[in-house]
């Protein structure tokens, strides 16, 4: 602990240390942020030099727009499907492994590079798959659930869009799960192992309560990036076919850019931003009443 | 018109500034001690929205530094699947717009503060009848007209000619049941008549529109129509052009090569199967001739047909197709310096009256000039197919001037009713649903 004599002595040496960052997060993320709220109370198109302010005319149109909230339903029925699917599968590829696999780490790795291709390139190979690869070996083989593109029909184009985020972010998440599990002490497994318990019994009373910070930490980040999702959207349905796959990322988008509603975009951003705040706040919040310690 | 290109890539790289050749000014005669004194370079940009053409225009950056050794222009691509007013605002509000940009007709309005009036450009007493109309705002000539383009029912003659049992000829086809009947011959020879590309663009920029389009010859009456949509009194399930043109839809739909699974087309398709004369019929423009041309088995015998409306053949939008200025040049006047503008507007000269300039429009980059001193011939079917229409007075004025979310939205009602997925009656719903909220 450096200890300096005077007040200010210790506010100089703090922004010392935390001023470049402090700087840079005002002017990239508050200032924005602060801005961005400034333009839903007026009627900006994105272009224009003049503007007006138009009060809360903005918030009323969002909650006017029911293709709005029709988005964000869909997401969260995304949402709903990935944060379960990423974390089943991460979770499983995790505990798998780390039970001594003869070149786990070489998998690990494997597993892991999914979440290191961009989203946008990640969207144009699946979409390749889905409405190349796939249609002809459904061909061939008359196998009926691939005759016809996935992509052209609305349930099929979520369940696409749900598998390629699955399989983006589940290696992302095992390599938190895996950190979580090397963190369980080895001696109260044994104790257990010796007292009987069978190997679900461990895992369940044993291996999940001490790995919850893993969970918390992975349902936190896959509930925002599911909510928040635009590149893989965009680039493999293209909020199709007929919109029915827009998630409301790209609605806001689509909204400020292409109608050229900045105001009603932007107040769209804002409360989409509170939405998420709530939800993840109050799954860290429920969480963390479930962690242990050994 | 919006012609959204889907290429293989998303974000293209940005085109390299031109490589800077050392070229000295000529000395003065007889002054040749005073020589030396090297005028500075003037840098300019162009924001390119017509993917299909980057390449093309970068060789034209180049051709044209040859001719004017003091200016260097960049050519910006705009990402495929953004619109030019995505790209352009954004680079706006970065402080670094480009000094020329592509627009869509329908967004010039909204850059008037911050583009320059080119009333007094030479080239505005050349341009083509209408083709100045959409952007000319107060009276004043705000945006440069760089291309018509066209739509319709592109053909492939050889495997028409097939079906027809000899040379088929396209102005038999003036009504619905003269298609019904050229795709029935189709089928017949063993070849599939027609394919639909699905993406929304072309359903809700392209086919749709005719839908305005045709309602008159006069586009004062179109305009006053689209009013009446926006007023909520278009009443679209008695609009005898509206129907017509949807009736006609079903019919494609029934001769559709992917009528089993009407959304899975994309549109690398489309010019494939035309190409290798496995469909005698393809709904799209001009721009996809250097795509069918990769896969071209009828020895570039191509052409347009307009889509018929009802079965007399007297009705207008029977015998016309679309066409109109597809693209529209803007110059900053905002951040540019006065010799970046008088730079820019040397570009456009360029492009209206020198050689190497005209080569790049007809030639290189098969658009078809909305000048009517340019005297090339296009090479591309296509195109000739879509001068010989407006030579003969045979098009109906596309539309420009719809709003630019209107392909998005409507697109996605269109293909709702191409798969089957929603009727007649929730077309019809969404559509004039669209319009009442349009501001």
């Amino acid at each position: 602990m450096i200890a300096e004599k005077g007040r200010l002595n210790r506010i100089r040496t703090r922004l010392l240390f935390t001023g470049p960052t402090l700087f840079a997060f005002t002017t990239v993320m508050i200032l924005p942020f602060v801005f961005g709220i400034y333009l839903t109370f007026t009627n900006w198109d994105g272009i224009s030099t003049e503007l007006t302010f138009v009060a809360f005319e903005n918030y009323v149109s969002v909650f006017q727009d029911t293709e709005f909230w029709k988005s964000f339903y869909l997401t969260l029925k995304f949402v709903g499907a990935t944060v379960v699917g990423i974390n089943v599968v991460a979770f499983g590829l995790a505990y798998l492994l780390t039970s001594g696999l003869k070149g786990q780490s070489v998998f690990r790795a494997g597993f892991f590079v999914p979440n290191l291709i961009g989203g946008i390139v990640l969207g144009f190979i699946w979409q390749f798959i889905f409405s190349n690869v796939l249609v002809y070996l459904g061909k061939t083989y008359d196998i009926g659930l691939f005759r016809a593109s996935w992509l052209s029909t609305p349930d099929k184009a979520l369940w696409a869009l749900i598998i390629v985020t699955v399989w983006q972010y589940a290696g992302y998440m095992m390599v938190i799960y895996v950190a979580g599990l090397m963190n369980v002490p080895k001696d109260i497994l044994e104790a257990a192992s010796i007292d009987g318990a069978s190997g679900w019994t461990r895992l369940r009373r044993m291996v999940l309560p001490m790995i919850v910070p893993s969970f918390i930490v992975c349902i936190f980040l896959s509930l925002q990036r599911g909510f928040l999702v635009y590149d893989v959207n965009f680039a493999l349905t293209k909020g199709g076919p007929f919109k029915s796959t827009e998630m409301v990322a790209m609605h806001v988008y689509e909204k400020a850019f292409r109608s050229h509603d900045y105001g009603v975009g932007q107040a769209e951003a804002f409360i989409l931003f509170l939405l998420v705040t709530a939800v993840t706040l109050v799954q860290v919040y429920f969480s963390k009443k479930m962690e242990v310690e050994a | 018109m919006k012609s959204r290109k889907r290429l293989s890539a998303w974000i293209l790289s940005l085109a390299l500034v031109t490589t800077v050749t050392a070229c000295s000014s000529s000395a003065p005669e007889g002054d040749s001690a005073a020589a030396g004194g090297t005028s500075k370079e003037v840098k300019i940009t162009l924001l390119n929205s017509k993917g299909e053409i980057q390449q093309q225009l970068e060789e034209a950056a180049k051709a044209f530094k040859t001719d004017h050794p003091d200016i260097a222009m960049e050519i910006i691509p705009v990402p495929a699947g953004q619109s030019p007013f995505e790209k352009a605002s954004a680079l706006y509000a970065s402080g670094n717009p480009a000094t020329i940009t592509m627009l869509d007709p329908s967004d010039v309005i909204k850059f008037k503060d911050r583009i320059a009036d080119l009333s007094g450009e030479k080239w505005k007493a050349d341009a083509v009848d209408k083709s100045l109309d959409g952007s000319t705002l107060d009276g004043k000539v705000m945006a440069f007209p760089l291309a018509i383009e066209g739509f319709g029912l592109i053909y492939n003659k050889a495997v028409l000619d097939k079906a027809a049992g000899g040379s088929f000829d396209p102005s038999s086809v003036k009504t619905r049941q003269d298609l019904e009947k050229l795709m029935g011959q189709v089928k017949a020879s063993g070849t599939a008549p027609l394919v639909i590309s699905p993406m929304d663009w072309s359903l809700g920029a392209h086919y749709l529109s005719l839908a305005y389009s045709a309602q008159s010859p006069d586009t004062a009456k179109v305009a006053a129509w689209i009013e009446e949509l926006k007023a909520g009194k278009g009443d679209l399930a008695n609009n005898k052009v509206f129907g017509g043109l949807m009736d006609t839809f079903d019919l494609m739909m029934k001769n559709n090569i992917d009528e089993a699974s009407a959304l899975s087309g994309t549109y690398e398709r489309g010019p494939e199967l035309l190409g290798k004369g496995e469909v005698g019929l393809w709904f799209m423009g001009n721009w996809a001739w250097p795509q069918i041309q990769s896969f071209d088995t009828a020895g570039g015998q191509y052409g347009f047909l307009p889509v018929p409306l009802s079965d007399n053949p007297e009705d207008f939008g029977n015998s016309q197709i679309a066409a109109a200025v597809s693209k529209r040049l803007v110059l900053d006047k905002e951040k540019s310096t006065p010799e970046q503008l008088a730079a820019a507007k040397t570009f456009l000269n360029w492009m209206v009256y020198e050689e190497k300039g005209q080569d790049f429009l007809v030639n290189k980059a098969s658009l078809i000039p909305a000048f009517g001193n340019i005297k090339l011939e296009p090479q591309d079917p296509l195109a000739k197919s879509i001068k010989d229409y407006i030579a003969r007075g045979k098009t109906q004025e596309a539309m420009g001037t719809l709003p630019a979310d209107h392909w998005a939205k409507n697109g996605a009602a269109m293909q709702k009713y191409l798969s089957k997925t929603g009727d007649r009656a929730e077309l019809i719903k969404d559509i004039e649903s669209y319009w009442k909220s349009v501001k």
